[in-house]
């Protein structure tokens, strides 16, 4: 046999850049359009400064139900009509919230970028939120919810949130609601959310594909001509993590043959300096294949199918978590290698190889995760949702490029808070609770799973 | 209707029985290595179910001039991303790199091609024995309606047939496994004559396709490659399967199987179409009735049915139909059976018309990624023998007519030829006993 031993060199790179792209003011409405030339699909859509983060304390979950509302009955269409007309453009709609935005739209065949334009516009503007349209809506997501928090990463997820987060403050829930939450969501709660702040000026328009042939000012004024609903002024939410210090909760689940663990603390917004440097550091955390911890977990001691760590930054806050689901026997060894990868990356930081790998990953994969257009749209509404300036993915790929080791151990050692970190387990308390007592984890608390 | 692209691809074969298909794609400066080799779950032996997948984890753990962690470690270090997958009819295994790191990639596939045996050891295969245990935990075991799959399999397949065993296997065969196991299978299946090497991207073919000579020439063919088991199986399964499964579920929710002619078939074209008008998207017969209408099922983005991708002598078309809150299965069930059976009365080309625009675009959208466009041309290299039925495979489902849906829904959607598995709740004393 004869194989080639001596690795290859790379060649040299194609230059790369985001995609050129242009704003423009249309009919009193904002326009983002990039040109992507040679792609037979387009995407037509509206990004809204109406997500989970400004949703009424105790009415978590409307910002969803508000945009899964506008495909289900318009003045001219029912729901179904209104599905079959994007269908037969061959066009799929698309509609939902995150914490900063609520996004909707359709992927369509070039030549049908207006009429999907005009479908668009016809939800948002005259979607009717009646009463039975409402009901249904708010009915399918509590079921739906019931359906997810069966799952063991759901309900994980909702219990993190809860045990980071204080009573009544922002994030205290996972962004769709909860149980209790969308029990007390009344139909007007839809509807005022819709109408505080859905509006022109809280909107923008984002196109991306072959423009070659499409009037851009044409697609705009089909979607905000005589849209004229005025948003309400948002104050900004209010963001109070739990009391620092270590603690435990176990979802208790007889019987589980995997523990869902979740370790973490609250974490930094988006707009920090360290952003850059503290991801990356993050990335040789949990963030790649070899990972610290999916190497220990899953590759060194067989733990779990896989494990994970990242923070996700929003606009007001967020969270720093790691997260596997370990088989039931190990859950407090498996727990103790997370913690103590945590630590030690607080302690010691990077290895200036973890480093090298790192960068040249992050800064490599722009060109696969930019190749399509609905990468370029949602990278587009990342540009507007956090006001990011128009060569914002070229100067972060500059600064992915240039992230020091000091950089990276300043933003571990800033932002990896080990003595504050909570733990959430879903799994067979029976098997693990009493473990965790003395494993230094902090006081546990054992919740039944139905909450 | 948009006009549909023709995707350019030029195809080889080197001495050692590679064969090469190269397709050119600029518009971003990334390229698709895709590798599949035409072994699944469906060539386990008994007492090895399982194998295969487990074997494809063993893949990511070095070989001849590749340490330990490295295969991951280089391809993320080159910007790119990396995965592998089994099912019954094949395994899998593919890069998307930078197009400057073409040769990394082709280095790396040919290096676990011709070298894996080097760096197999029982450590690695007791390592990857326990992720994989904790992959079906993860995906099955601990989740609630997790054993559908397996189940359906099972109930669709009769027993001896290579389908009735789902892909995942069973944790006494995954602990069953052995080193030896693993050589063997490796040294049966894993060679340049019985695999595909697709790559489509930003690269220059003659360049390309000289990189694969360099790389992989060497490695010596295999041949004599043992027949797989029979696939061999009646049309239909000729009688309803039924089986009520109580278990730890928020609401109750069924799968439904039919047996199904194979991928790469007229009736599978028109069963595709049907699924369409049937089931796909929000304009759907079901979505109306069952969703919007009656409020029986949960809606999903998904298909409400679909067929899958088999050619073991039959496939099956699935329906996944979890009840809302509070209805009867009962009524969910004969709902849905209502609505198949109307489809006996025709269809109209509105309907007709819709599912194939929804068609075409996720045709588009799947083969839009040089990933996506790699994988499907070597899905129709490998199960049906002829890459360029990329190009093809639209066409002839557009060419389904109305009269062909109607027929293959009354030959397919039957009472007698269906699996009906269905999840309900335990009430919560059985929970505790059963705890």
């Amino acid at each position: 046999m004869t194989l080639i031993n001596q690795r290859p060199e790379a060649g040299e790179p194609r230059s790369w850049r985001f995609p050129a792209f242009e704003r423009r003011t249309v009919a009193g409405g904002q326009l983002l359009a990039a040109h992507l030339p040679g792609r037979p699909l387009a995407v037509t859509s509206l990004v809204i400064d109406a997500g989970a983060a400004l949703e009424p304390i105790g009415r978590e979950g409307v910002a969803e139900l508000v945009a899964r509302a506008f495909s289900e009955g318009t003045a001219a269409k029912d729901a179904y009509e209104f599905g079959v007309a994007a269908e037969r453009l061959g066009a799929t709609w698309r509609a939902s919230s995150d914490w900063d935005s609520l996004r909707l739209g359709l992927e369509v065949p070039v030549g049908e970028l207006a009429a999907a334009s005009e479908l668009m516009a016809e939800a948002v503007q005259t979607a009717t939120f009646d009463d039975d349209v409402l009901t249904r809506v708010l009915d399918e997501r509590i079921d739906e919810l019931s359906l997810e928090r069966s799952q063991p990463a759901s309900r994980g997820a909702e219990a993190f949130a809860a045990a980071v987060f204080a009573d009544g403050s922002r994030y205290d829930c996972p962004d769709g609601g909860d149980p209790s939450s969308l029990d007390r969501i009344e139909l007007a709660d839809i509807r005022a959310y819709r109408a505080a702040r859905v509006a022109r000026e809280t909107a923008t328009m984002v196109v991306v594909g072959d423009l070659e042939s499409v009037d851009l000012d044409e697609l705009g004024r089909l979607v905000f001509d005589g849209w004229d609903d005025k948003p309400d002024d948002a104050s900004p939410p209010v963001v109070s993590p739990r009391a620092p210090g270590r603690r435990v909760v176990v979802v208790d689940r007889p019987g589980s043959v995997q523990s869902l663990v979740l370790v973490g603390h609250d974490g930094p917004p988006r707009a920090i300096e360290d952003y850059v440097p503290m991801t990356t550091m993050s990335l040789v955390l949990g963030g790649m294949f070899s990972s610290r911890l999916n190497l220990k977990i899953r590759e060194e001691k067989g733990y779990a199918y896989g494990a994970f760590g990242s923070f996700d930054t929003r606009k007001h806050g967020g969270v720093f978590a790691a997260r596997a689901a370990v088989q039931s026997e190990v859950t407090v060894p498996a727990l103790l290698d997370m913690v103590g990868e945590v630590e030690r990356m607080r302690a010691d930081g990077l290895e200036p190889a973890e480093l090298a790998q790192a960068t040249a990953y992050r800064s490599g994969v722009f060109p696969i995760n930019f190749a399509g257009v609905m990468a370029v749209g949602a990278g587009l509404g990342d540009i507007i949702v956090h006001g990011f300036a128009d060569d914002h993915f070229d100067k972060l790929r500059e600064q992915v490029m240039n992230v020091t080791l000091d950089a990276a151990n300043a933003a571990a050692a800033a932002r990896l808070r080990p003595e504050d970190l909570v733990t959430v387990v879903v799994g067979d308390a029976s098997s693990c609770a009493k473990d965790l007592e003395g494993a230094g984890l902090g006081p546990v608390t054992v919740v039944p799973d139905q909450q | 209707m948009p006009t549909l692209p023709s995707y350019p691809f030029t195809t080889h074969r080197l001495d050692n029985g590679l064969q090469v298909l190269i397709s050119e794609d600029h518009l971003a400066p990334v390229v698709a290595v895709n590798i599949w080799y035409d072994v699944g779950s469906r060539h386990e032996s008994p007492g090895r179910t399982g194998f295969a997948h487990l074997f494809e984890h063993l893949m990511f753990q070095g070989s001849a001039n590749v340490a330990r962690g490295e295969h991951f470690a280089t391809v993320n270090a080159a910007g790119g991303t990396l995965n592998g997958t089994t099912w019954c009819d094949r395994t899998n295994y593919f890069e998307t790199v930078p197009s400057h790191h073409l040769a990394t990639a082709l280095w790396l596939e040919a290096d676990r091609m011709g070298g894996l045996l080097e760096a197999l050891d029982q450590d690695n295969l007791d390592n990857q024995r326990d992720v994989v245990k904790n992959e079906k935990r993860q995906t099955r075991d601990n989740q609630p309606y997790g054993s559908w799959l397996d189940q359906l399999h099972e109930l669709a397949f009769p027993a001896g047939h290579p389908y009735h065993h789902a892909t995942i296997g069973s944790m006494q065969d995954l602990d069953a496994a052995e080193l030896g196991d693993a050589r063997a299978f490796y040294e049966t299946w894993y060679a340049p004559d019985n695999a595909r090497l697709a790559i489509v991207g930003d690269v220059d073919p003659a360049e390309a396709l000289s990189l694969v000579e360099k790389y992989f020439g060497g490695i010596p063919a295999k041949g004599g490659f043992p027949t797989p088991p029979p696939t061999t199986i009646p049309p239909r399964i000729g009688r309803e399967i039924r089986k009520t499964v109580p278990d730890r579920v928020p609401v109750a929710r069924s799968f439904l199987a039919y047996r199904t002619a194979p991928f790469g078939t007229k009736e599978f074209d028109a069963i595709q179409v049907a699924c369409a008008v049937l089931g796909g998207g929000r304009g759907s017969r079901l979505y109306k009735s069952l969703v919007l209408d009656r409020q029986l099922l949960q809606p999903s983005d998904g298909m409400i049915v679909d067929s899958w991708p088999f050619i073991g002598g039959a496939t099956v078309t699935v329906a996944d139909l979890p009840a809302r809150e509070g209805v009867p299965i009962d009524s969910l069930e004969a709902a849905f059976h209502q609505e198949v059976a109307k489809i006996s009365e025709g269809i109209t080309d509105a309907e007709l018309e819709r599912a194939k625009a929804m068609l075409t675009s996720q045709w588009l959208h799947h083969l839009a990624s040089v990933d996506g466009r790699a994988d499907t041309f070597n899905q129709y290299a490998t199960l049906l023998g002829d890459p360029g039925l990329v190009n093809e495979a639209l066409p002839s489902v557009l060419a389904v007519t109305a009269a062909d849906v109607v027929a293959a829904v009354g030959q397919v959607m039957r009472h007698d030829n269906r699996v009906v598995l269905t999840f309900i709740p335990d009430s919560p004393d059985e929970q505790e006993a059963a705890a």
